[in-house]
């Protein structure tokens, strides 16, 4: 029997109405993925619970990371709640990614579009694109002290390149003869930017963009953990400070969710206006 | 003034070359000396086998090439560029994936700044002469080939222009749709006649469709070989006798398998 082709696993999925059986139970995919997260789980307990009493304690068990979790939200850390926590890390990377988003989308759709931008910008971008947000978090302390701008600052700097340069190669990438097809049909330039690029585009830039928000939380954890008092990136270095790791993991954990959340309302901003891209089953 | 000896030309290519410079400076002559003239509301078909330049022809005609040589004039006027007055059906459908298939009807009518009842109602119209009613809201992704070559015909048709010029539009696809696509193609010009310009290497495709044929050479640089006047009356049956006469003539004079 020749294997399945994988057209078959990337195209909508179907109703399955055959009788449920041990068999199509064990190989049902949301039963392994259950199954593959209880692992997970219990293989960290497991691990946690059962090292050497002599070395640190540097693994917390699931259980310990929940009450820890449970403990910021009751009392206060450095006079805020965990929902305070959460509220000023949401609002630094949501800042810093509107702006840089705002701002580097309608560059990199400029660049790709009008020669003279392009060869004056760059030579600029490529120079700075290499280098890592994290190497700038100095810099915007000294610029602009320890408060809140610093911050948004390395955030727009690392959501910036992946924006632009999404932006900058979803024009590219666009099949030639459609402008082609405006023209027959009648179109000026402005109608091949506004019917064509546009449109063309907007798969890319939101692939750009889902990128950028990793990167935004990237930067904000950064940021938070050389010069802050509030956020989740404190909690990770209080933890530290404090050597409990239930606290350093928690805080890790709430920022897994929210930049899984985050990604999620970008995704689903993508479905409304991208509605002709095809449906890839399980993604 | 048109008279049945004297027809009116629309479209007249006189002494058309075209030449394309590969790489820098290697010289590729594609068209060499083509006179075509298009009468108006006459289904023209350009027939040869591939690589002689019948593409190029259409482009130049279309506007998006420019002749090294020559001139081209619809109604007496010099064609600078691509326009609204000469619709071009590609040869890869080339319809916009972002929009449905009523986007992508309207879209002539939408650029010429007609409103949206209008344009919706001329797409619609469009849309059901083409066979396509049902599929209004349809990604391109969502239909097959035939179709969207369709949806490719019904919106150059929505832009009601003076002529039409397909680019061996059903090239890409299988037996079956190809003939199902030549009828429909025979019903939807005899429903609303226009001016066609036609391009193929399908020598049955050409007799079925054309009223006359204009062959091309197939070796580069490409020109005009004899010109054919069909008369057989629509629809036509691919084993009709006088068919397959000038099928056997055209193939004699041609010296290649078509």
């Amino acid at each position: 029997m020749s294997s399945s082709s994988i057209a078959n696993e990337t195209t909508c999925a179907f109703t399955d109405s055959r009788p449920w059986t041990i068999r199509r139970v064990l190989t049902n995919q949301y039963f392994l993925y259950t199954v593959s997260l209880c692992f997970f789980f219990f293989g960290w307990d497991y691990l946690a619970s059962h090292q050497a009493q002599d070395a640190t304690t540097s693994i917390a068990r699931p259980y310990e990371v929940l009450l820890a979790i449970q403990d910021l939200w009751d009392n206060e850390l450095a006079d805020y709640k965990l929902l305070g926590h959460v509220w000023m890390s949401t609002q630094r990377v949501v800042i810093g990614f509107v702006i840089a988003a705002v701002l580097a989308v309608p560059i990199g759709l400029f660049m790709a579009l009008n020669r003279y931008v392009n060869a004056i910008v760059k030579p600029l971008f490529d120079l700075l694109k290499p280098m890592p947000p994290i190497s700038w978090v100095s810099i915007a302390i000294l610029w602009f002290g320890i408060e809140e701008t610093s911050k948004v600052f390395i955030i727009i700097i690392g959501t910036f390149v992946p924006c632009l340069l999404n932006a900058y190669n979803g024009v590219r990438l666009v099949e030639p003869e459609l402008y082609d097809v405006i023209r027959v049909l009648g179109g000026n330039r402005r109608d091949e930017i506004l019917h064509v690029c546009f449109p063309a585009s907007f798969p890319s830039i939101f692939a750009g963009l889902q990128i950028s928000l990793n990167s935004a939380w990237t930067c904000v954890l950064a940021a938070e953990l050389v010069c802050s008092r509030s956020g989740l990136g404190y909690i990770i270095v209080q933890g530290m400070n404090l050597a409990d790791p239930a606290m350093v993991m928690s805080g890790m954990a709430i920022i897994a969710v929210l930049a899984c959340g985050t990604s999620l309302l970008v995704t689903a901003l993508e479905r409304v206006l991208c509605p002709w891209k095809r449906k890839i089953a399980g993604l | 003034m048109a008279t049945p000896t004297n027809p009116a030309i629309k479209i007249a290519c006189d002494h058309v070359s075209k030449t394309f410079i590969q790489k820098g400076k290697q010289e590729v002559p594609v068209l060499e000396d083509v006179s075509v003239d298009v009468r108006e509301n006459e289904f023209l078909v350009i027939l040869g086998p591939g690589q002689c330049g019948k593409s190029t022809l259409l482009r130049i005609i279309a506007g998006l090439e420019t002749p090294s040589e020559g001139t081209v004039t619809l109604n007496g006027k010099a064609v600078t560029g691509p326009g609204p007055d000469r619709g071009l059906v590609f040869q890869g459908y080339m319809l916009f994936p972002w929009k449905t298939v009523l986007g992508n009807v309207e879209m002539g009518p939408r650029l010429r700044g007609i409103g949206p009842e209008e344009r919706r109602a001329t797409a619609q119209k469009y849309i059901e002469l083409v066979g396509l009613k049902g599929f209004e809201n349809h990604y391109p992704h969502q239909l097959s080939g035939g179709m969207k070559q369709r949806v490719g015909i019904a919106r150059v048709y929505a832009n009601s222009p003076e002529v039409m010029l397909l680019d061996e539009p059903f090239g890409q696809l299988d037996a079956q749709t190809r003939i199902f696509m030549e009828q429909e193609t025979s019903r939807i010009w005899q429903a609303e006649r226009r001016t066609v310009l036609f391009v193929t290497n399908n020598i049955d495709e050409a007799l079925y469709l054309g009223d006359r044929i204009v062959t091309m050479e197939g070796k580069l640089p490409g020109h005009v070989s004899k010109v054919y006047d069909v008369t057989l009356p629509r629809p036509r049956e691919f084993t009709d006798m006088d068919f397959l006469n000038l099928r056997q003539e055209i193939i004699d004079a041609s010296q290649l398998t078509l």
